[in-house]
């Protein structure tokens, strides 16, 4: 496991390639918005290191960044200043098609309100970012398959999002995270749309992906939710706040 | 992503919105059916009247030797001015034919253009617009009549300058009905005639008769009409193969007998059935171009629809354009989406124009003798044209689709 000092020290050099071990670095990360003039300063200066394997929950209340930040390690957006390393690439010097290439390969999304192609079954929703990786159709639904049978719904592939559960279909979405094989899921809010019984299902299936390698990182207001994670980071006016391992954390939040 | 995908999810949205897609397409399906329909109508009046008119007017394996040309649209004004100067075709050039074409089936005269209308009358009985032809007696060889009644014209009725007529069946049969017309006398431009026989019936062409004529020697048509009008000589060889060695053959000798040097053009017209279709085809060339840009501007509003429509889609999609671009879909690959799906739609429309074209030309071709027929290239025009009206107007739309922010399309709902 890694120690505060030693993250310190790899968020600190400035220009530097991280070490092979660490997924995401960000250093003095910034974006600003221009509302109509006005200019919102939504992150300040963000240091982040995250290291392969880990579990890691993005905190913080509403207009804290969070989001932003979000966007920014799901290369959805570009950052106004500051250094984004992803596996040891600059990800915020790329252009827009290389982004999309990052977004294709290294990331998978799991967001609040699922963001399934309506028409599309959920075979063809979890085809869909190999369609973009130009994955031949035979092996597409070969591996589309492959990963619905992980989330248990190899029974309901050829059903539409509509014709699924909330649960289903945030399962579906993780099949669809995960066909890639990216280097992290990052998951926004994946249970801000499900009742407790389904949310506390969907946070097992994290829990396994976690507990087998794969990187997870998952921005939520909910603290409890949080406290699956094993490290929390809590962002603060566009700043972290604090950044724990789940021990520390829990007894800040007087959770068991 | 491979072309595959983007065409079977353009496939999967058009079947998604049928009705709409049809309605879209209308513009492109009227235009395209009316491209189809008439490009074949006019390229079936053209069959029809190469296979028809052409071999019914000249006849066939024949050509003939003319003062002036027979297709004469396609001369300036100083072209014109050297025809009619040129000599008339006169008995002598008929001889220098005749003697360099022995093994000829036919070597026959004929009056030249234009031929005289007259009436004919019978026992009180007029009808008019009757044709006065006066050839040889060859000619009836040349036009592969048939006598139904009666004797066909001979060389001693030409040299003897006989007062004699041949009728055809439509004008036989208006003036005499049920009575036996051989043997009567007709008066026809003041003087009086004898019916000697009656031709078999040719049929009709576009609606024109081709029985309604009277036939009378040369000679005698010269009595009335006078010597110094210009002749048409008609060739009638065994095959088609022969034609055009024997045209070779008669240019020689008149060109010979006309004391022309090397260096002068003919001043005589050799012309097959092929110029009459010539004729006409100059005549239809231009609705072969005017057409085109008729339907063009019907393509242009239907092309306009579609870019409407598809901007309609971009905003309809949007939250689908964002996931697809959080799922790693590039710019290129959304717009290369939007546009192939454009080009798939107008394709789509063109080909439903073809079809309903296609149909309604087989109704033309089943309800009139016009031989209505869809050319491969009217075909492919109509197909590039929804293509290219595809591209045209799927460019902007798909532009549009491709520059959206993801984070705010995936907001959009």
């Amino acid at each position: 496991m890694s120690t505060t000092a030693e993250r310190r020290a790899v968020v600190s050099t400035p220009g530097a390639t991280p070490d092979k071990d660490w997924v995401i670095v960000t250093r003095g990360l910034k974006r600003e918005y221009d509302m109509g003039g006005e200019v919102v300063r939504a992150l300040r200066g963000v240091d982040i290191a995250i290291r392969r394997n880990e579990y890691v929950a993005i905190m913080g209340p509403s207009g804290s960044g969070k989001s932003t930040l979000m966007n920014l390690i799901g290369c959805l957006d570009t950052p106004n200043g500051g250094e984004y390393w992803l596996n040891g690439m600059l990800v915020s010097k790329m252009s827009d098609d290389q982004l999309a290439r990052v977004r294709n390969k290294e990331i998978g999304f799991v967001f609040q309100t699922f963001n399934l192609l309506p028409r599309a079954t959920a075979l063809h929703n979890v085809e869909l970012p190999l369609v973009y990786a130009g994955v031949s159709s035979d092996e597409r639904k070969r591996r589309a398959k492959a990963a619905l049978a992980a989330v248990q719904l190899d029974n309901r592939m050829h059903h539409r999002p509509n014709e699924l559960s909330g649960g289903q279909r945030q399962r579906v979405a993780i099949a669809r995270a995960l066909v890639n094989e990216p280097s992290i899921l990052l998951a926004d809010e994946p249970t801000g749309n499900l009742d407790s019984a389904t949310s506390t299902e969907i946070m097992k299936v994290f829990e396994e992906l976690a507990s087998t390698g794969q990187t997870v990182i998952m921005v939520t207001h909910e603290p409890d939710i949080a406290a699956h994670a094993r490290r929390v980071v809590v962002l603060r006016d566009g700043l972290v706040a604090s950044d724990d391992k789940r021990a520390t954390f829990k007894q800040q939040m007087g959770l068991p | 992503m491979q072309y595959r995908d983007v065409i079977a999810t353009a496939l999967g949205q058009i079947a998604a919105n049928k009705l709409r897609s049809f309605f879209t397409l209308l513009g492109i399906i009227v235009s395209v059916t009316f491209l189809i329909a008439v490009l074949a109508i006019i390229q079936g009046m053209n069959v029809y009247v190469q296979d028809n008119v052409a071999g019914a007017m000249i006849g066939t394996n024949t050509f003939q030797v003319r003062r002036s040309p027979i297709n004469i649209t396609r001369f300036a004004d100083d072209d014109l001015d050297r025809i009619a100067r040129r000599p008339i075709i006169s008995k002598t050039d008929a001889a220098v034919v005749r003697e360099v074409m022995p093994d000829a089936e036919a070597v026959s005269m004929q009056s030249g253009w234009p031929t005289p209308i007259a009436d004919v009358t019978w026992r009180g009985r007029t009808v008019g617009d009757a044709l006065v032809l006066g050839v040889t007696a060859p000619y009836q060889t040349v036009q592969d009549y048939r006598i139904a009644q009666g004797r066909p014209l001979t060389d001693i009725d030409e040299e003897e300058r006989r007062a004699v007529v041949v009728l055809g069946a439509d004008l036989a049969e208006k003036l005499f009905e049920e009575v036996d017309p051989v043997g009567k006398d007709v008066r026809l431009l003041g003087e009086w005639f004898t019916v000697i026989g009656v031709n078999a019936r040719k049929g009709q062409v576009l609606g024109q008769s081709f029985d309604g004529f009277v036939l009378m020697p040369l000679s005698r048509f010269e009595m009335i009409y006078g010597r110094r009008n210009t002749t048409t000589v008609s060739v009638k060889v065994a095959s088609a193969e022969e034609v055009a060695p024997a045209m070779a053959r008669v240019e020689e000798a008149l060109r010979v007998a006309r004391h022309l040097r090397p260096t002068q053009d003919s001043n005589f017209s050799l012309e097959t059935s092929d110029a009459l279709v010539d004729f006409w085809r100059t005549l239809t060339r231009v609705l072969f171009a005017i057409v085109p840009a008729i339907v063009s501007i019907g393509i242009v509003v239907g092309g306009i629809v579609i870019m409407n429509i598809m901007l309609m889609s971009v905003t309809e999609r949007t939250h689908e354009i964002g996931i697809r671009k959080a799922m790693g879909a590039r710019a290129r690959d959304i717009e290369r989406q939007f546009l192939v799906e454009a080009i798939v739609l107008a394709t789509l429309g063109g080909l439903l124009g073809v079809l309903s074209g296609w149909s309604m030309a087989s109704a033309v071709a089943a309800a009139s003798p016009l031989p209505a027929r869809v050319t491969t290239w009217s075909v492919v025009l109509a197909l590039s044209l929804g293509a290219g009206v595809g591209v045209a107007f799927g460019v902007y739309p798909a532009r549009r689709a491709a520059r959206l922010d993801p984070i705010s399309a995936m907001r959009a709902e």
